[in-house]
């Protein structure tokens, strides 16, 4: 086998493609049991771009009608993340107004960026919104933030892969893998 | 949404068979290129073919997304683009594979490429999982196709009916009826 362009950067796998769908698939039946009996509808909004392989593969896993939205924010002002402004790139298609919202996400940390992005889903007056994460990095917590859905509880650890990227890269890898040295 | 059925036209399976084929064709053609790639999906349609296709080259590329509207809930193309959300990188002297769900007008993806080539892209190519050839309207070269499909309106594995439907592992073949 020859060597991957970027095993340089990977120290080991931390899930593999068959544990990550094992857990979206679990995921993704909770929420249908969740929502199966509300008469409003779903709206499940992508955190772009790092939570677009969970976003695509737990739609499927929700069986239910769905509609599928998409946001796009930037942080940005002090060095101090707590105090960050947020910036919407994209906003929603969608009206969210008296409809239930699932947050996907790939992975939070500080949730500070998060909070904000609640915060702002919150004030268009939606009937609920709710969390979901792949991973979840509770060690990093700044903000309070409740996480009704998470796939997996991980150590303050570098991951790559299955949407999360380093400087753009690695995004593309079909598992998550903790980072390792770039030399 | 009007009274309709919807059956199965190409199952889960295929599409994960023609999706890895699809990887597998980039994979080889952007290898030996200096330049970095950059795949560009369009939302919302393709955002599952994106995520499914770029996990199966095995090689590095950056994701990027952008919104353009041509679309309404209505089935049939307008025609006009607007651009809604442009990509987030620098395009220039990059490779770029844009991603779709289905062509058919083409009139959409005419735009997007010749927008990209004029930010300075190195080169642009075009995968999509749907093709209806004989629906053109603008002259579009499509690199990779996943499968040629016949004018049925069709729905699923991100292609809607009204925003719903797009969660369907499957693509469905939408019959209105009454």
């Amino acid at each position: 086998m020859s060597k991957k362009p970027w095993d340089k950067g990977i120290s080991r796998k931390m899930y593999t493609e068959e544990q990550i769908a094992q857990r979206v698939k679990e995921l993704g039946a909770q929420i249908t049991e969740d929502f199966k009996d509300k008469e409003e509808d779903l709206i499940i909004v992508c955190l772009l771009k790092g939570s677009i392989m969970f976003m695509a593969d737990i739609c499927r896993e929700i069986k239910l009608p769905i509609k599928m939205d998409f946001m796009s924010v930037s942080s940005y002002g002090d060095d101090l993340e707590s105090s960050r402004e947020v910036k919407i790139v994209k906003d929603l298609d969608e009206k969210i107004m008296g409809k239930h919202v699932i947050v996907v996400e790939d992975i939070i940390d500080s949730g500070l960026t998060l909070k904000k992005v609640l915060k702002l889903l919150g004030s268009r007056s939606p009937a609920s919104v709710s969390l979901c994460t792949l991973l979840n990095k509770e060690v990093r917590r700044e903000a309070d933030v409740e996480v009704q859905y998470i796939g997996f509880d991980i150590e303050d650890e570098f991951v790559l892969g299955y949407g999360l990227d380093f400087k753009q890269e690695y995004r593309n890898i079909p598992y998550v893998a903790v980072m390792g040295s770039l030399d | 949404m009007k009274k309709h059925k919807i059956e199965v036209m190409i199952p889960r399976e295929d599409i994960k068979r023609k999706v890895r084929e699809l990887g597998e064709l980039i994979e080889k053609d952007i290898k030996d290129s200096d330049n970095e790639v950059i795949c560009v999906g369009l939302l919302k349609g393709s955002a599952i073919f994106m995520a499914d296709l770029v996990q199966r080259i095995d090689h590095p590329v950056k994701m990027d997304f952008m919104s353009v509207s041509s679309y309404g809930s209505s089935m049939e193309t307008s025609g006009v683009v607007k651009i809604i959300k442009d990509v987030d990188e620098d395009v220039e002297g990059k490779d770029i594979v844009i991603i779709e769900d289905i062509i058919d007008s083409g009139l959409t993806l005419n735009y997007v490429k010749k927008f990209l080539l004029s930010k300075g892209a190195a080169s642009v190519k075009i995968c999509t999982l749907l093709d209806k050839p004989y629906r053109r309207k603008a002259e579009v070269f499509v690199d990779y196709v996943g499968f040629e499909i016949p004018n049925e309106f069709v729905v699923g594995y991100g292609i809607d009916y009204a925003e719903f439907y797009r969660n369907l592992p499957y693509i469905g073949k939408v019959t209105l009826l009454d």
